[in-house]
This record gives structure tokens, sequence and C-alpha cells, in this order.
């Protein structure tokens, strides 16, 4: 924002700053063709339909589910990955990377193979009377899946943020460890940690490439749009996208808005 | 008391040393870069593990690989320690910074560490009034709402030494921590860590690389190359009375004349401890010719090359008066040079390091005409140490 005018000044910052327009305004095209695209009357006839606003509860709920076990799981993961205190640190930065270069319908497919009902696990699970093939858990999965490697990859740089000498320094004032992480790590990681889980938040309630091999049912909201479309047409398909929008985003925004506040208020 | 008789591996070598340290005394571990000055301080806090040792503090032992191994984790080690970078927390205004181990110790440290302990953390009595005082006695006073980053580098550091001191810790150990700032605060702040130090009666050890700083903190000084410890003792018989050639190289001389009628000996030059003229009574007289000049501080440096057995070499001694063109003869005195035998190390039977005007006793044979050789390359004389 402060260079902005100053960058306007010369004829090669004006021309600069309009690029960078034209491509910011073609980054949101989507987002402002949806609302110029949508009528109060469509949203209203599309979200009154009798059970149309159960998939917007199964998606809130295997998002919220999915963001509790990456908070739980992978943070340890990327706290040593972070700090190298494992053995051949690449050789697990190699595997981390390789889930998100799968495509989520391949991680959807191989899912099937991996937790299907004629496998160990699905036969395991079986006992309990449990499936992981299109029920809330096969969703939760799936969801878990598509979004795990972005948060480890956030986590995992926020961790490397946090100079070790500081911790150092805490220890010798007379922390133990885990005061330690909870007094200096964490505070110091968490703006980065805010917007690891908004990424993994957003790929959950967005995911639909696994999710449509292994959990088509029960609806999330992308599935439904999807079924919509198909079913429908474009029109009637909108106003789910709008409900995905205004679901997925808040979180997001809040983590950006909080970790830059923070930020600021380190600077004084 | 702190005492550390240690081993700790490095990449390279190994660092060997046994400090000991009385309380309210302060050491300072000098050497040149890399020599393994700060694996021994981390060692002592605990943030590296020593191959073999023992390190005591405070009647605690910290560390022992000897059975009964006891290997105390830093966090219940007691001993501060104060780097480069002040380590402030981003996150915490000056005033949860300074108040940091207060909160920790109230909850682990009672528990861990027992009785024994002067000063220590007695609750909550007294210490809002003693943090508010220390701050103010280090100027930072007013500085206390303020977060870190808008602190200059000075007050960062009046900071982090306030919060060491808030810590009450057994032992303060200091890694170059001022070597960043100019010069006047570098002389201001270790005025102020001296007298700390001394008020509270801690032992603590300065690791620094340039001789100056040490003599500034120290009332004793330990000379450390590539892990070892060469010589341990009050900072002015250090400088003047050094236990080897290397030493001797490290603390500052820079030319080594050898002397007329003790063949394979040599004598240090200091360029600080070199007068104009012949003064036979003195020291050791050194006649040659003006290699280069150079205006140095308040005076003049000037390069003396002197010829000797083994083709001449230039002497560095720092003069009051400007010298004559380059290539102009001129005669200079060493005041009581040290003297080191063919192995490198200081002969006993030297002249005395007796300071002031008073002349030295048995100084060497003066030199009559441009005898004096030196002893050899550089490379030589490291070898002749021995390491």
């Amino acid at each position: 924002m402060t260079s902005g005018p100053r960058a306007v000044r010369s004829v090669s910052g004006a021309v600069s700053v309009a690029g960078a327009l034209v491509v910011w305004v073609l980054l949101l095209g989507p987002v402002i063709t949806l609302l110029t695209h949508i009528s109060g009357s469509a949203i209203a006839s599309s979200l009154s339909a009798p059970g149309a606003l159960q998939p917007l509860v199964t998606s809130l709920e295997a998002g919220g589910v999915t963001l509790v076990v990456l908070l739980l799981i992978c943070t340890p993961l990327a706290r040593m990955l972070a700090r190298g205190t494992l053995p051949f640190p690449r050789v697990w930065e190699a595997g981390v990377l390789c889930s998100l270069l799968l495509p989520p319908l391949v991680i959807g497919l191989l899912l099937v193979f991996m937790v299907g009902p004629y496998t160990p696990f699905g036969e395991l699970i079986g006992h309990l009377n449990l499936s992981a093939v299109n029920t809330f858990l096969a969703l939760v999965i799936a969801e878990v899946y598509e979004s795990a490697p972005y948060y480890v990859l956030g986590a995992q740089a926020a961790f490397a943020s946090v100079d070790p000498r500081l911790e150092q320094q805490a220890a010798l004032l007379g922390d133990r460890p885990r005061r330690v992480f909870r007094r200096v790590t964490l505070p110091l990681a968490a703006p980065g940690l805010a917007m690891a889980l908004a990424v993994a938040w957003a790929r959950a309630m967005g995911a639909f490439g696994a999710v449509v091999v292994i959990a088509y049912h029960p609806y999330g909201l992308p599935l439904q749009i999807w079924t919509t479309l198909q079913a429908t047409g474009l029109p009637s398909a909108l106003p789910f996208a709008l409900v995905l929008l205004v679901v997925a985003l808040p979180l997001p925004l809040a983590a950006y808005i909080w970790s830059a506040r923070a930020q600021s208020r380190r600077r004084g | 008391m702190l005492r550390a008789d240690v081993e700790v591996d490095r990449r390279d070598f190994t660092v060997r040393a046994a400090v000991e340290v009385a309380p309210g005394e302060r050491l300072a571990l000098f050497g040149p870069s890399g020599a393994g000055k700060t694996t021994l301080l981390e060692a002592i806090a605990g943030l590296v593990a020593p191959r073999a040792g023992t390190i005591e503090l405070a009647g605690r032992v910290l560390t022992r690989t000897s059975s009964p191994r006891v290997a105390v984790p830093a966090w219940q080690r007691r001993v501060g320690l104060l780097r480069q970078d002040p380590g402030l927390f981003p996150h915490l205004s000056v005033k949860a910074n300074l108040a940091y181990a207060r909160s920790s110790r109230t909850r682990t440290g009672a528990t861990a560490d027992g009785p024994g302990h002067s000063g220590g953390p007695d609750g909550t009595r007294g210490t809002v009034s003693e943090l508010a005082e220390l701050a103010a006695a280090l100027g930072i006073g007013n500085l206390l709402g303020a977060m870190p980053a808008r602190l200059s580098g000075g007050q960062q550091h009046r900071a982090a030494l306030a919060r060491l001191l808030l810590a009450h810790c057994d032992a303060l150990l200091l890694d170059e921590p001022y070597s960043g700032l100019d010069v006047a605060l570098r002389r201001t702040l270790t005025a102020l860590v001296v007298r700390l130090v001394t008020e509270r009666g801690v032992p603590s050890i300065l690791v620094a690389h340039e001789l100056a700083d040490a003599q500034a903190f120290a009332t004793r000084m330990a000379v450390i190359d590539r892990g070892e410890l060469l010589q341990l003792g009050p900072p002015d018989q250090v400088v003047l009375r050094p236990a080897s050639v290397r030493v001797a190289e490290l603390v500052g001389y820079l030319g080594f004349a050898a002397v007329a009628d003790q063949p394979g000996v040599v004598a240090g030059i200091h360029p600080d401890r070199v007068v104009a003229g012949r003064a036979p009574d003195r020291g050791l007289v050194l006649e040659g010719s003006i290699a280069a000049s150079r205006p140095a501080g308040a005076g003049w440096e000037v390069d003396l090359a002197v010829p000797g057995v083994r083709g001449p070499s230039a002497v560095t001694c720092r003069l009051p008066d400007q010298p004559g063109s380059s290539g102009s003869p001129l005669a200079v005195t060493a005041l009581g040079p040290p003297l080191f035998g063919a192995d490198g190390t200081a002969l006993t039977a030297g002249p005395s390091a007796a300071t002031g005007a008073a002349p030295a006793a048995p100084a060497p044979a003066p030199v009559a005409g441009g005898v004096a050789a030196t002893y050899g390359t550089r490379e030589a004389r490291a070898e002749g140490t021995g390491r």
C-alpha cells in the first residue's frame, strides 16, 4: 500500500501497477463471475429444496474432523521435519512431497485398494461394523489425504522459521522442553501454522477427486455441486458454489488477518 | 565455584580444557575464531554433551561422564548464556522478557534444585520491584512496555543482560556478546557486566577473539587454540610472558628476533613494547632499516627489516614519533622481551615482566649490529609449537 503511490510517480511504475492490477483481476475473475451470474431468487429456490443444506453440514463436519486429525498427527511430524531430528530427513521430505504430487483422483483410486472392504484394513474395521467406502469415515479419510501434504509443508516452514537459539535461551532460563514449546516455539510458529491450517481447510472443503471415488455418499458440497450440475445444469449449481465459498473462506481469511496482526504486534 | 574439566568432540578436533572460576571471578577465554571457545561454553551450559569429563557448579555436579553418570539438562543448570544475538523473545514485551525466567523458576526451579541457592526464587515477594530497579539501573526502565523489535542493539543487549540477572543464574557465560557493537557501546556494556558480576558474586566466563575485549573484562585469561588450553593466568602475565611462541603470536607479538649469544633462542617482539633508540639496559636492541611505515592510532607503525642469518625479516613496532623515510636506518629497543627456546616454549630465565620505569633486570645481551635473525617463517614457527 505504501509503495503504491511511490511507484505511480514514474511511467514504468504506473505500467507495472497496471499490469499487476490486470493479473489480480484475472485471478479474481471466477469469483467476480460467480457474483454477477447469480440471482437472489435462484439462491432461494436452490437452498429451500428439501435436504439442500445437508451437504453443507456434512462438509463442515468432515472438514472439522479433518483439521483435528491433521493438527494431532501432522503437527509433530512437521516439527520433527523442521528440526531435522529424524534420520535421513530428505527421505521423509520426499515422501511428503510425493503425496502432494499425487493427483486427487489417483489418491481416491489407490485408497479403495488400501482401505476398501476386501483389504486387511477394511476387514479390520468391518469387525467394528464400520466401512471406509461411501461413509462419513471415507469422506474424512479422503479429505485428510488431499489436505495433509499442504498442512505438513506449511507447518514445517512455520516451525523452521523459529530460531532454535530462542528455544535454547528459554531452556537456559529454566523451561523444560514442553514449556519451551508452549511459551516460545508455538507462539512464534503460530502465524505460519494458522496459514497452513487455512490452506488445509480450503483443500478439505473443496476435496473432490479422491472423494468422488471413495466417498460418493454422503454428499459433501463439492459432490452436491457436481450432481446438481449433471442433473439440472449450470444455473442451479451456482448457488451451491456460492455456499461453498462462503463457508470455506472465513477461516482462511481469519487466519490471514490474525497472522498479519500477530506479525505487526511483534514489530511494536 | 564453577569447575569444568572436559573433552568435547568437534568435527575437526577435540576441545580439551580444565578451568576453575571462583564466585565473582571473571575468566576470559581468548583465542582465534574456531578455536573451540564457544564449544566449551556450550558444554558448560548443557547444550552440547562432552565426550569425557566433569562440570560442577555451586556444589552441584552438572556433568559427569564417569560412573555414576550425571547429565543435568540445560533447563535445570541455572547457567546464563549471552550471545552476540541478544535473543529476546520477539513475541513478548520487554517486561515479559525480563520476567520470563521468574515464571519458569517458580514452577520448575524450586523442585528441581532444592535448597542451597542464595537470593533465589522466593515466589512473588520483591520480584516486581527487583525487575523495575534493575531495568532502571540498566537504563531501560522506560522501555518495559515496548516490543523488542523497537529497541536499539545496545538496548536489546541491556534487556538481555537484565533478563539473565533476574533469572538468578549461578554462572554467567558471555559468548562475544558485544563484538557486533561499536567501540564506545562495547566499553560501556562490558563495564556494566563487570560491575554487576562483581556485585552478584557469580563466576563468569567471557569468550573473546579480540584481546582488548578479553583484557577489559577478565581477572584471569585462558588462551585457547584448536581446542587446546595453552596458557592460563592474569591477563598482563599472559601478554607479557607468553608460555609459547604460539601464545605470543595470538596475543599480538608480530616478530621474533634471534638473540645473539644464545643459539636457537628467539625473543618475541610486541609492537607496543618497543621504544625508539638504543637502551640496552631495558631490553633487546634491534637495528635495521625501515621497510614501510604508516600512521596507526596516535602514532606510527613501522616495519623494520632486521638483517639476520637467514635473511632479513620484518619486525613491526609502534612508535610515537614519525619515523624516517623508507630505507633509512633505525634502532629500537624491545622492552624486556620474552625468550623462547628452540622448541617454541618460553624460557623461565628470561627477562622479568616488570613494568614501569625500572629497568628489566637480566636483559639479554644487546645486539651489536644487525646480527639478530628472525625465527623463520610463520609456518615454521607454528610447527615449532608442536601443535
